[in-house]
């Protein structure tokens, strides 16, 4: 299986230096742990603070030189055309640098791959030409899915923990520089503010109550006192979420 | 001079030519590894006072060891050199002669007699079995067999049957001997006495206290030892000349916490690895403990360390490199050095770590700091406390180096009494604040040279911009670092230790204190800083000054027992029956002090985790702090 793994410039969360974020080294590991043929691709301006991937078991690293003004997805989206992939993973959101955790995303809708977010572990799919995917959900829980490759799929924190450093495979290995394609980033209409940590919200009902409800209150899945419908018709189901939207207000009713 | 006598002088000869042969064949396996700077002529000149003072200093702990070791190898060699030497027509003529080879026999005879002693009925766990259990028989038969001979010689032929008797169980005896040179328990004499001369630290036998690791050239091909080619050839014959004795195996902690690690084992196993197809079948000592399975093969260009090679991963990764062997080890072997040289190509070339000791290691790479907590909030203890800044007075005369134990709730309270006690002492002093790094200890133990570098090259930097006189500092892990470590690096402190600063203080007055109540305290020392660094008196000196009654532990100054909290064992966490700090902390509550005095983050950090019913753990700092407060609320000093 050819497998491609997204490398996103990060930096580390305290120190803010340049450094390999967390969840695509888990997915590097994922990808050695399934076997075949790895390829760590990276696009943007410098892979330099990436070069420490190929210490976490990545074998080959390619970047994909662009600069700061490029977007990133076009050269992306050439690259792995090009390279055939079966599989490409990314990480479920990118630390501290230019990331927004939307890219692969945007990668899946324009190659037209399936995309299965947060994934905990995979593994070869029942027939051949499938992956088994073990979905890591809110509260532990696990959902297992299998689909066709190609697709793409996100790593969840909760995948096995990154293969250790090995600073001489890092020092051996070489970065495979080509050029990136000229993608001028549209303007955007972004507002940029300092991140503010905003208080908790605490489940209405559990206000005032006593701790041991406060905390159950706090743990408990919050239910949104929703309906479940099992095998619903799309337009049933899509009928379901347009009318829960609205309740809650995300949506107008016209 | 008799027929039986010039036959004994006979054999002596074919079985030294024999033994020569022997020692050539092996010698010439050390040559698989690589090359070392050494000083032989030094060595050589040095090696009748290395060999009778300092290894007989260890040897000595054990009083009946050195008797028993003086008589059999004094007798034996002296008895065989002198009846080799009767061959010379004048002295073998002599009766008087013959007079001396038989004393010296018989000298041997006694000592042949200790070893058996010592191993029969009974066979101490520390001791091995197999060839060393044979060992006692062929030494008595060489040495009654020869001093029969010699008796004869010497009555002028009274007793000849006894002495055609006696030739052959020489014969005999003495062969069994020679065939124990290659693997058996004669190994260590030659390989001993050669690595006695080519030893890898020399200042050792200078009265210096060498425990630096010696720094890695990350440029090297391959770094750290895969293979026994990959040691330097001197450390190849240090593993030759372990004699088995297990008084390393006895002082380990590790060992006796049940983890899979007993050093006497782990240098048998390298040392049987020198040779082409080796296994570890011929071990008869005590095992690893709870060993994990290995397969037990090896060769010179094998791997050493793995489930289908000699040692397992856990066993190395047990080791809290205390240095506890090193200094019981009468053949002066460097166990924690090779330890350290499997680990860094585990870990530097491999990977290949304990699965919770790689996010520290990640952390100090990305945030200087295994915890990856900001460096900002390394002060944060200090909290309503007065903490100058180094860059904010650009200078100071004392340096305080925090470490990695001010990020801890417990040991931040150490820290808050020491900084306290530093102002009413009214020292110059000031902390880097958030340009300290940390010092790369923990990266260095398990391997990660590559960090530790790094890191060491960083804080030099830093400290370079810095004026200040000493460092001072109250963890000993730190200290190593910065006063032995980074020397390498181009990084010359005067380090100080705050039991040794605060001993000061209070001895010239700088530091009142008053007396504490008679209470019973027992001191624990911190490797680091005793077996590493040799400091065992100013802790001690300092208690006695606040007026606590001192007791010793069973195991204390520089045969002190590990907290268990070193060379990374608390992150590694290899699974045992015990723990070393309950250990530890049960020889403490024996001697019946009230509490346990401390001196390092660690052993604060591995004793307060001892559940039940046990001694406090209190920091020397601490102490004083309490002493000092007696003072000042007893005697209000007048305002000035
Ligand atoms: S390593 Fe040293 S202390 Fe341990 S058994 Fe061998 S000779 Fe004795
Ligand atoms: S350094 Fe300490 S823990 Fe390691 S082998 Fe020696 S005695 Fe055991």
């Amino acid at each position: 299986m050819r497998i491609a793994v997204l490398l996103s410039a990060g930096r580390h969360a305290v120190s803010g230096r340049p450094a390999p974020v967390p969840v695509e080294l888990q997915a590097i590991r994922l990808a050695h742990d399934l076997g075949g043929e790895v390829t760590g691709l990276h696009a943007g301006p410098d892979a330099a603070p990436l070069k420490d991937t190929l210490g976490h078991g990545l074998p080959r690293l390619v970047h994909h030189r662009i600069t700061v003004a490029d977007d990133p997805l076009p050269s992306l989206a050439a690259a792995l055309i090009e390279g055939a992939f079966d599989l490409v993973l990314a990480g479920r959101t990118g630390q501290g640098g230019e990331d927004t955790g939307l890219l692969p995303y945007a990668l899946a809708r324009q190659l037209s791959l399936p995309l299965v977010p947060d994934a905990a572990a995979l593994a070869e799919g029942p027939q051949s030409g499938t992956l088994s995917v073990e979905q890591a959900l809110p509260r532990g829980a696990r959902r297992r899915l299998v689909v066709h490759v190609p697709a793409l799929v996100t790593v969840h924190p909760a995948a096995p923990a990154a293969l250790p450093f090995a600073f001489a495979a890092a020092r051996r290995g070489a970065v495979e520089a080509r050029p990136g394609l000229v993608a001028p980033r549209a303007p955007t209409q972004i507002e940029e503010r300092p991140y503010r940590a905003r208080p908790k919200l605490i489940a209405k009902a559990a206000a005032g109550a006593s701790a041991a409800e406060r905390l159950k209150a706090a743990t408990e899945a919050a239910s949104g006192g929703g309906r479940l419908l099992v095998d619903p018709l799309p337009e049933e189901a899509a009928r379901e979420i347009l009318t829960h939207l609205r309740d809650i207000g995300v949506l107008r009713s016209r | 001079m008799t027929d039986a006598a010039l036959s004994l002088s006979v054999v002596v000869l074919a079985l030294a030519l024999l033994a020569a042969a022997m020692m050539v064949r092996r010698a010439r396996l050390w040559r698989i590894g690589k090359p070392a700077k050494v000083d032989w002529m030094a060595g050589l000149a040095a090696l009748p006072r290395r060999y009778l003072v300092d290894v007989h200093h260890v040897v000595g702990r054990d009083p009946y060891a050195a008797r028993m070791h003086a008589l059999a190898a004094g007798g034996l060699l002296g008895g065989s050199a002198f009846a080799a030497l009767a061959l010379i027509p004048p002295l073998g003529a002599s009766r008087l002669f013959w007079v001396a080879i038989t004393l010296a026999f018989a000298v041997a005879l006694a000592g042949g007699y200790m070893v058996g002693r010592r191993r029969i009925p009974v066979k101490p766990p520390r001791l091995s079995g197999g060839r060393f259990q044979r060992l006692p028989f062929f030494l008595a038969g060489y040495s009654l067999g020869a001093f029969l001979v010699a008796l004869d010689a010497a009555l002028g032929g009274a007793i000849w049957p006894l002495a055609w008797l006696g030739l052959w169980l020489a014969a005999a005896g003495g062969f069994g001997l020679v065939l124990q040179i290659d693997r058996g328990p004669m190994r260590h004499a030659f390989a001993g006495a050669a690595h006695l001369v080519a030893h890898p630290r020399p200042g050792r036998f200078e009265g210096e206290r060498t425990t630096a690791l010696l720094p890695l050239d990350l440029d090297a091909p391959r770094l750290g030892a895969a293979t026994p080619s990959d040691f330097a050839f001197n450390r190849l014959i240090g593993f030759d000349a372990c004699i088995q004795c297990g008084r390393c195996e006895v002082a380990c902690p590790a060992f006796a916490a049940g983890q899979p690690l007993n050093p006497k084992r782990l240098i048998q196993d390298l040392a049987a690895s020198l040779q082409p197809n080796a296994t570890n079948g011929s071990y008869a000592g005590s095992p690893y403990p709870n060993a994990r399975p290995v397969a037990g093969v090896g060769g010179p260009e094998l791997p050493i360390v793995g489930t289908g090679a000699m040692i397992h991963p856990d066993t190395l990764w047990s080791c809290t490199t205390c240095r506890a062997c090193v200094e019981e080890c009468p053949m002066m072997i460097e166990h924690v050095d090779a330890i350290v040289e499997l680990r860094r190509f585990q870990t530097l070339e491999l990977g290949a770590l304990p699965a919770k000791a790689a996010p520290p290691l990640m952390e100090m790479r990305y945030a200087d700091e295994p915890g990856g907590r900001p460096l900002k909030a390394r002060t944060d203890f200090a909290a309503g406390l007065t903490l100058p800044l180094i860059s904010a007075k650009g200078g100071a005369e004392v340096l305080l180096w925090l470490g990695e134990g001010a990020y801890e709730l417990r040991y931040g309270r150490t820290l808050r009494a020491l900084v306290t006690l530093l102002h009413r002492a009214g020292v110059d002093f000031a902390v880097l604040g958030e340009e300290e790094r940390d010092c790369g200890d923990l990266a260095r133990r398990l391997g990660d040279e590559a960090t530790f570098q790094r890191l060491a090259a960083e804080n030099i930097a830093t400290l370079a911009r810095y004026s200040f006189k000493h460092i001072l500092t109250a963890d000993p892990h730190a200290l190593h670092a910065l006063r032995n470590e980074y020397r390498a690096f181009g990084g010359d402190y005067e380090v100080v230790h705050h039991a040794a600063l605060l001993d000061e203080l209070v001895a010239t007055g700088r530091l009142p204190v008053g007396a504490l109540a008679e209470v019973r305290v027992t001191y624990h020392d911190p490797c680091y800083l005793g077996r590493y660094n040799g400091e065992f008196d100013a802790p001690r000196r300092l208690l006695d000054r606040l007026g606590l009654e001192r007791l010793e532990m069973e195991r204390s100054g520089k045969r002190s027992m590990c907290c268990g909290g070193g060379g990374g064992a608390p992150v590694s966490d290899i699974e045992g029956e015990r723990r070393i700090p309950d250990l530890r902390m049960g020889q403490a509550a024996a001697t019946g002090a009230a509490i346990v005095a401390v001196a390092c983050p660690q052993c604060s950090a591995m004793l307060e985790g001892v559940t039940g019913e046990r001694p406090q753990v209190a920091d020397i700092a601490e102490l004083v702090l309490m002493a000092a407060d007696a003072v000042t609320t007893l005697q209000p000093v007048p305002a000035a």
